[in-house]
């Protein structure tokens, strides 16, 4: 059989260039359980109105990995003809590949469109003016408070005003309970986890609030991020944070849903979605009241000032070579109904990206993501540039050094730059 | 026999051997040659690169030598494969076969255990040291040590290289032994009775008879694990990622985060050549040492 | 008195040692082995409160385990018996012969097994791709078309059985026709011989010589092309996306990254599972290793 199937490959490699669609059949790739189940709900619905029939097609759970995946299909020129990016960083990645179709047109004729959040708009255009993306959720993140250990302990509970007054509460809160105090996510195994949780919020309160610049170019020796990785310094200098965990291969579970629930780790940076996966009624340890127990913070600047950073979570794309461009494109538009996006919010925990998902009667029945939802009028987001990933990465790298005590904020900052250097070449990185 | 005959034969051997050829050409060498390719351009997974790949010649190379992270990984890849296949699994083994090789109750059960380890698949195998070896009082090895009044141990932080080097001889006993029992199962039994007639001690025999009589073994088995542990990935792979902070990225997993990390394919093309290179010349130091005709 | 006690000795330490390699080896297991039935289990070992078969239940019951399974079994088995095949006849062939090619062939197949597979991977894919899209065209041409992805499931190179199981063979092969070759070394030219001088045709020496003595040989062969096969994760992860082709390798990935939480327990009974064949194989053909070693060497 073997060698007719060889035979056959020569010969008809040649006559058969291209894959003929099948009968209006749109492949969405998905992974993890929580959006798998969330994606699988709302299916008879997007089939229902757009009449093109849908399969779900499973990828590997970690995202890294998914993206591994994705790449190589798209990179032989193949792959499922919508799927999701994990991080907004890839899109602009992505679609300097040419993996990515032009949804401009498709995305701003969409019932959606006109009910967007304005961030959620300016987070999906891309820098040419472009959209390559349906931006369905976005994330909202802050800091995550353990009200209830933070009272008894008799510190205050108030919003901190600068970096210092947040760290030297953290350092408090850690002499009085005992127990660890503030962990940012830091280290290689947590994947994009230290930039998208830490690195982030804390740079753009810093005095160089940003990385790409306005030629494109990216920034990495600006004195902001000597101060953020200084911070990180800190509080591994202080043991704030719990180190054995973060170096192992799940680096979140221990701390976030064990040592969070159990009162031993009480603040943390969190998106919207630890109140309904990590900890609220879709974990499997949640904490009893926990929109009572567990306040939040914006993320202070360091010399004052409030930020919460808003992304966009896992949006949508077409494939550049998605077997039936129209039909893939049809159902992108259907993903941009709030039945969808509430589905998502119930099970994940991220935030629908239009605003009249407020008057959607399950989606108020969510009420802890209910009241985030004002933040999504004023919140900060940070500009990408092509290369991101790279940052992403190094951020991940300079701080599993700083968690290691094998370098300061200075050196961390080497690390970054080295990788970004090594990685993108002398002339993308200022 | 006649030379139409041979002739014949010879025709016949060609095409016996046609479809192995074949499969290795599609499945192997395309793609390794594709990949010698790949090394010479900037080819990207993702980003400008990946839609108009450059050709940039030997630039990928000339990266190569100022890259510490490659000569890193390439120390660390040396180490592995020298603490771990040459050192451990090789004296382990040949004492497990000498061990072995008299007859006793046990003996067929020991004998399963011993190759256990070699069945299990790479994912599992990770998982149970990964029990084995985490941190905290409750890890499986901190328990034990504690017997020896030795204080919990993050074992995979500390001591990373250490213990994947562990992990893989653990692996790998088994193997070796198969080996090394054949070896010895080829030397006969006069000669150890003449030795013993002489009056040569234990040792002596090891040293005299033994030893020598096993070097054409020892030194199949030598490039057998030696060219394999050098593409070991998915093991240490699955337990450390390469981490922390690169201590355990060994050259493959190095190429895999060039390639699916950093999305640099032609880099990480040009690193797999390198290595190709490297171990096709241990291999070959070896088939000269071994003077094995074949 | 003296060389008895020594003997004495001598023998307890050989017990020593034997004991601490028996435990360094198999220590590891002891977890997977209690977790397994553990319902309440976690990365670290415990005494389980309860014992029972609750995880393998939901294995079988829950997951689709059992799917799982028989798909790993068709693939490796598949890519196990290709390589029995191949490396048989090509094993008897480079043994035989005395080409110019032999040399340089079986010097660079070792090569094999030294890419680091990762490397082939984006590569690879291109060529599955290519052999897919070839087959694609022929399975349209002659299957109606609600067969079509039935049919594709079983001939296809991406998300089908047969591009798996080639690949798996041909990464498997070279090792394989090593020792068929070097076991058709030492197998002595004579007998075939007498049975040329009896006027057999190839057919027939195949039949009455040469597979009988070659047993030991294809048993090692295949096994070691099973075991390896079974083992091997990142071409399953690369190439099977369906979750009716979902094989074992797979199913323990994803029940990695299944809830918020790991549950160790399932992981456990998963691994089991999938330990059990390869370490089963291991058994039967264990006593043909040393043998065909053994021969080859002397070869």
């Amino acid at each position: 059989m073997f060698k007719q199937g060889l035979w056959a490959c020569c010969v008809l490699t040649t006559v058969m260039a291209s894959q003929q669609a099948l009968a209006e059949t749109v492949r969405i790739a998905e992974h993890r359980q929580a959006r798998i189940d969330a994606l699988q709900a709302v299916i008879p619905k997007m089939e229902a109105a757009t009449g093109v029939d849908i399969e779900l097609v499973e990828y590997p759970g970690p995202d890294r990995e998914y993206v591994s995946k994705l790449l190589t299909e798209l990179a032989a020129g193949t792959g499922p003809d919508i799927f999701s990016l994990p991080e907004i960083s890839q899109v602009v990645d992505f679609s300097t590949a040419g993996y990515l179709q032009d949804v401009t047109a498709e995305v701003q004729g969409s019932e959606a469109y006109g009910h967007f959040y304005d961030i959620a708009k300016q987070l999906g255009t891309s820098d040419d003016g472009k959209m390559y993306v349906m931006p369905t959720m976005l994330s909202v993140q802050q800091l995550y408070f353990r009200r209830d250990v933070l009272e008894k302990a008799g510190i205050s509970t108030e919003q901190p005003k600068t970096w210092d007054e947040l760290m030297q509460r953290a350092i408090d809160a850690k002499a009085k309970t005992g127990q660890y105090s503030l962990m940012l996510p830091m280290g290689v195994t947590w994947g994009g986890g230290p930039f998208v949780e830490g690195f982030r919020h804390l740079l753009s309160g810093s005095s160089t609030p940003q990385i790409a610049t306005d030629d494109g170019k990216l920034d990495l020796t600006s004195p902001g991020i000597t101060e953020v990785f200084g911070f990180y310094e800190q509080m591994v200098k202080n043991k704030l944070l719990p180190v054995d965990p973060l170096l192992g291969p799940e680096p979140w579970v221990i701390p976030k849903y064990q040592m969070f629930p159990a009162g031993e780790l009480l603040i943390t940076s969190c998106g919207s979605w630890c109140l309904i996966f990590d900890w609220g009624p879709k974990s499997k340890n949640p904490i009893p009241d926990v929109t009572k127990v567990v306040g939040t913070w914006a993320v202070p600047g360091k010399n004052g000032g409030e930020h919460v950073m808003v992304s966009l979570s896992h949006p949508w794309a077409v494939g550049a070579s998605a077997a039936n461009p129209d039909a893939a494109k049809k159902v992108l538009q259907a993903m941009g109904s709030v039945d969808l996006m509430v589905s998502y919010a119930a099970n994940e925990g991220n935030l629908p990206s239009r605003k009249d998902a407020l008057d959607n009667a399950e989606f108020q029945k969510l009420t802890a993501l209910v009241p985030i939802m004002s933040y999504l009028d004023k919140a900060a987001f940070l500009k990408t540039a092509p290369g991101f990933s790279t940052v992403v990465d190094g951020v991940a790298r300079a701080t599993e050094a700083l968690l290691l005590g094998n370098t300061d904020a200075a050196g961390a900052q080497k690390i970054l730059v080295d990788y970004a250097k090594s990685t993108l070449g002398e002339d993308q990185v200022k | 026999m006649s030379a139409s005959f041979t002739r014949r034969e010879a025709w016949r051997n060609r095409f016996l051997i046609l479809p192995s050829v074949l499969l290795l050409a599609a499945f192997v060498a395309y793609p390794a040659g594709f990949a010698v390719y790949t090394s010479l351009t900037n080819e990207a997974l993702s980003g400008p690169a990946a839609m108009n790949p450059r050709f940039v010649g030997l630039a990928n190379y000339a990266k190569l030598l100022t890259d510490q992270n490659f000569w890193r990984s390439l120390a660390v890849t040396f180490w592995f494969v020298l603490f771990s296949a040459i050192i451990g699994q090789l004296i382990l083994g040949l004492m497990s076969a000498m061990l072995l090789n008299r007859r006793f109750a046990l003996r067929p059960l020991v004998n399963a255990i011993i190759l256990m380890p070699n069945a299990v698949p790479e994912v599992v195998a990770a998982l149970m040291w990964a029990s084995m070896l985490a941190a905290g009082e409750y890890g499986t090895l901190n328990n034990i040590v504690a017997w020896f009044g030795v204080d919990p141990q993050r074992w995979l932080t500390s001591f990373p290289l250490t213990m994947i080097i562990i992990v893989n001889i653990w692996r790998g006993i088994g193997f070796a032994m198969i080996l090394m029992t054949s070896g010895l199962s080829s030397i006969s039994d006069e000669l150890y009775e003449a030795a013993r007639m002489d009056g040569a001690n234990t040792s002596q025999i090891f040293r005299r008879i033994t030893l020598p009589l096993l070097v054409p073994t020892i030194f199949l088995y030598l490039l057998v694990s030696t060219v394999s542990t050098i593409a070991i990935f998915g093991l240490v792979f699955a337990l450390t990622r390469g981490g922390p902070a690169g201590s355990t990225e060994l050259i493959g997993i190095y190429i895999y985060n060039q390639s699916f990390n950093s999305y640099q394919l032609g880099y990480g093309s040009a690193v797999a050549v390198v290595v190709l290179v490297f171990s096709l010349v241990i291999g070959m130091l070896y088939v000269r040492a071994l003077k094995v005709d074949v | 008195m003296a060389q008895r006690k020594q003997t004495k000795t001598t023998a307890a330490s050989r017990f020593g040692l034997l004991l601490v390699i028996s435990l360094y080896c198999v220590m590891p297991f002891v977890w997977l082995l209690v977790a397994a039935f553990d319902p309440g289990a976690g990365l670290f070992l415990k005494m389980p409160d309860q014992v029972d078969f609750s995880n393998f239940f939901r294995v079988f019951y829950e997951e689709d385990g059992f799917l799982w399974l028989m798909n790993s079994l068709i693939v490796c088995g598949g890519a196990t018996l290709l390589v029995l095949v191949l490396s048989g006849f090509g094993g008897y062939a480079l043994s035989r012969t005395q080409a110019w090619w032999k040399r340089p062939f079986l010097y660079s197949i070792i090569l094999v097994r030294v890419i680091p597979p990762t490397a082939l991977i984006v590569p690879l894919y291109k060529v599955m791709l290519t052999c897919n899209l070839a087959i694609a065209g022929v399975v349209r041409s002659v299957v109606p078309p609600e067969h079509f992805r039935q049919v594709m499931r079983i001939v296809g190179f991406i998300d089908g059985y047969l591009g798996l199981i080639l690949l798996l063979a041909t990464m498997h092969l070279p090792l394989a026709l090593w020792i068929m070759k070097t076991f058709f070394d030492s197998v002595p030219r004579e007998y075939e011989e007498a049975a040329i001088m009896d006027g057999a045709t190839f057919g027939q020496r195949l039949r009455r010589v040469l597979v009988p003595l070659a047993m030991p040989g294809l048993a090692a062969s295949g096994l070691f092309a099973f075991i390896a096969a079974w083992g091997d994760f990142l071409f399953p992860l690369t190439f099977i996306s369906s979750p009716e082709l979902k094989m074992l390798p797979l199913g323990i990935y994803s029940a990695f990254l299944r809830d918020s939480q790991i549950d160790y327990g399932l992981l456990a009974a998963i691994a089991v599972v999938y330990t059990a064949p390869a370490i089963i194989a291991f058994a039967l053909a264990r006593r043909f290793l040393v043998q065909t070693f053994g021969g080859g060497l002397k070869g």
